[in-house]
């Protein structure tokens, strides 16, 4: 076997590229209803933010850690912005500044319990977990919160991710940002100081430490993206879902986390891709979608999500071992 | 570790000062909006008790019609009249969640009950309606507190039994409000405060059936029915309710129906029919959460059916999937006719623009203001009737109505 062909097999991303297209192949041939351009968009909309947690996780999961807050975070960071804009008629733009940097901030939280204080990313990320969603109570007063509809004075921002042309048709603009979002953070963590270092810890902490690299400050830094990108997506959750409800939120980690696992990115850190990672959300996307199009009842898409993610995490172990012989 | 401190302590800072920015804003509006909240609803809760009890009810009842079956209503409301405490009793409330402002109102009703009994409550609920086994420990450390009675809304009607026979072995009385409890071997329950569920689903299917009846008899057509889940008796109630009642209907004017989808709502309906024949078919989706994005694909499934011509969404979260899906179908108000249920910002402009053709409403307020009494007459010894609260079917035309509009919360 050629060298060039091994690489193409043994390419993750390459796989599950075949599996998005395959999903989609299979829905549209069992439902003419999944054909359908609406049907697209829906999914869409209701992947952005798996999407952005998905590429913020990546960075802890690669330094070999977790961020469970993401979740809980978002809605929390949604229902902040959207309190300021409904009860103290805050501009929306303001707002959505406000949810991003409450994300950076508990990223920050994150990663200063993580690498300087050295909690065990579990556990830490555990508990920022629970204090968001308690925290989104809070800041919310406990009431559901509707952010401004798309054809509201200040509903402008649900332009970021769809437009309506003239002619009626609606473009998911969305997938464009994530598309550029995703090459972006694949450039900061293939080409940049701080990506390398972020690998660097994943694959060897001790090492990196020895080589007299600043290892706590990227190990931090590694959460603050993460924390920003829950920010991001706090904003695309309040695109998509009507009214941001408190207490919601846990469970929704897992979705991007699965995404990133089935995308290649390493359940033990030190490697992964952020192009991966966005194919491997859009797998758990079509699947979510996808699966109610074919009759089949919601129970299964659970199942058969498991299943997918045994697939992906064998396909790393199978690598591993590949890499050692 | 002077680093670490500094480093703990600038994190701490940084989140300190954002929750500062929204939580001084918070503190700020929090009591101004809760105040407001009571005030209204104080003369609206009066109101509508007046209402319910005198006559001119009946005038009114020509536009709106209250699901609740009037004699019961006053029957389970006249137990209380000059209700008295005979103690300063203290009572735990175990609430579903906390998750919409559809709770929020029940809280309002029962802070207005508490303040004219003299008696005291405390209010506590899961994360998010899912939440079964959080609520059953929540439940179980109430009744082992020892309160003078326990108010109960159920996630999971079925978990709730081995709770119930520990507070009947307490003599701990039980009020269950919102959703009622079919299953009580022990008798634990005292009283159940609740809409009359099967009633508000039958409701919905009457007037969704009225409007699209002419639509019957060319070829197969399909009506959606979007269930949150399948555990919580009230949400069972609601959906049978719907789709025996739309059976009924459609069966007595010669059509045939078929139920298909969630196993459950097939199995327990009237008749599930047969598909191949049917001149009507009744989908019934149910999520694997009770999460708005999970009843939007649940809801988009079904609406982007050619066939697809009514959608029932069965609360509010089902209803808002419904209205999220519809944000990329645009089919709702066109081809396809939108029935939700409860209320909240986006349902009511949806019903209010003529997206949606109505949906039922329930009184969380009247529900937690009767629960408080409720308790406080079980506590002093009182043995009760059950109690059932009003329900309205509303639509663009009758919102402003001084029955409806009280019940109508954001």
């Amino acid at each position: 076997m050629t060298k060039k062909k091994q690489s193409i097999f043994t390419s993750q991303k390459f796989i599950v590229l075949l599996v998005v297209i395959g999903l989609m192949i299979v829905f549209s041939l069992i439902s003419k209803d999944f054909r359908k351009y609406t049907t697209l968009l829906s999914m869409l909309d209701y992947s952005y933010y798996d999407v952005l947690m998905a590429i913020g996780v990546a960075f802890p999961l690669i330094t070999g850690g977790v961020d469970l807050s993401i979740g809980t975070g978002m809605v929390c960071y949604a229902l902040a912005g959207g309190y300021l804009i409904r009860f103290h008629s805050w501009p929306v733009g303001a707002a959505i500044l406000v949810s991003i940097l409450f994300g950076c901030a508990i990223g920050l939280l994150n990663g200063v319990l993580i690498a300087i204080m050295d909690l065990p990313p579990f556990l830490a990320t555990l508990c920022t977990c629970m204090i968001t969603r308690g925290l989104g109570s809070i800041c919310s007063g406990s009431f559901g919160i509707p952010w401004p509809i798309a054809n509201a004075d200040n509903g402008w921002f649900h332009s970021i991710f769809k437009i309506t042309l003239a002619s009626g048709t609606k473009i998911p603009l969305g997938f464009l940002w994530m598309v550029l979002l995703a090459l972006l953070m694949a450039f900061v963590l293939g080409h940049t100081k701080f990506g390398r270092y972020v690998i660097a810890i994943g694959s060897n902490k001790e090492a990196t430490i020895l080589s007299g690299i600043n290892v706590k400050f990227y190990h931090v830094m590694a959460y603050v993206v993460c924390g920003l990108f829950a920010g991001l997506a706090s904003i695309s959750y309040a695109n998509a879902i009507p009214t941001v409800q408190p207490g919601t939120g846990a469970g929704m980690e897992l979705d991007a986390i699965g995404g990133a696992i089935v995308g290649g990115v390493s359940a033990t850190g030190g490697y992964g891709t952020i192009i991966g990672t966005l194919l491997g959300t859009y797998v758990i996307c079509l699947l979510k979608t996808g699966l109610p199009y074919i009759g089949l009842q919601a129970n299964w898409q659970q199942i058969i999500t498991g299943l997918v993610l045994i697939g992906a995490v064998l396909i790393d172990i199978l690598k591993k071992e590949r890499i050692k012989k | 570790m002077k680093k670490k401190l500094l480093a703990m302590l600038l994190s701490t800072a940084m989140v300190a000062s954002v929750l500062a920015g929204c939580g001084s804003a918070a503190e700020e509006a929090a009591p101004a909006a809760t105040t407001e909240k009571t005030e209204e609803a104080a003369p609206a809760a009066e109101e509508a008790k007046e209402e319910t009890k005198a006559e001119e009810a009946e005038a009114e009842a020509a536009t709106v019609e209250n699901i609740a079956d009037a004699a019961a209503v006053a029957e389970g409301t006249a137990q209380f009249d000059g209700l008295t405490a005979n103690e300063a009793y203290d009572f735990s409330i175990v609430v579903k969640s906390f998750q919409s402002t559809y709770w929020q109102a029940a809280i309002t009703g029962m802070e207005m009950a508490a303040a004219e009994l003299g008696v005291t409550y405390t209010a506590q609920g899961p994360n998010s309606e899912s939440d079964i086994a959080d609520q059953i420990n929540m439940l179980n450390s109430a009744i082992n507190g020892a309160p003078a009675g326990v108010g109960l809304a159920a996630c999971d009607t079925s978990s709730v039994q081995e709770s119930l026979s520990a507070a009947k072995a307490a003599n701990l009385p039980i009020v269950a409000f919102d959703t009622g409890i079919d299953n009580d071997p022990d008798g634990a329950i005292v009283c159940t405060v609740a809409t009359d569920n099967t009633a508000a689903g039958e409701v919905a299917a009457t007037n969704m059936y009225e409007a699209i009846k002419d639509q019957l008899g060319n070829g197969t057509v399909r009506v959606g029915e979007v269930n949150q889940d399948a555990t919580a008796l009230n949400i069972q109630q609601r959906g049978l309710g719907f789709i025996n009642k739309f059976i009924e209907l459609a069966t007595a004017d010669g059509y045939k129906v078929a139920v298909t989808g969630n196993e459950f709502y097939v199995n327990a309906c009237s008749d599930k029919g047969d598909e191949a024949s049917a001149d009507v078919i009744i989908e019934v989706a149910v999520p694997a959460q009770t999460t708005v994005d999970l009843c939007a694909t649940a809801a988009g499934s079904i609406m982007s059916k050619e066939d697809t011509i009514a959608i029932f969404g069965s609360n509010q979260t089902a209803a808002e999937g419904v209205l999220s899906a519809d944000g990329n179908l645009s089919v709702l108000g066109d081809k396809v006719v939108g029935v939700g249920f409860d209320a909240g910002t986006i349902i009511k402009d949806a019903v209010s623009s003529g997206k949606m053709l109505g949906a039922v409403t329930q009184s969380p307020l009247m529900m937690g203001y009767y629960t408080i009494y409720a308790l406080t007459a079980a506590a002093n010894g009182q043995t009760l009737a059950d109690c059932p609260t009003d329900g309205y079917w509303y639509d663009a035309s009758n919102m402003t109505d001084d029955l409806i509009a009280p019940n109508l919360y954001d």
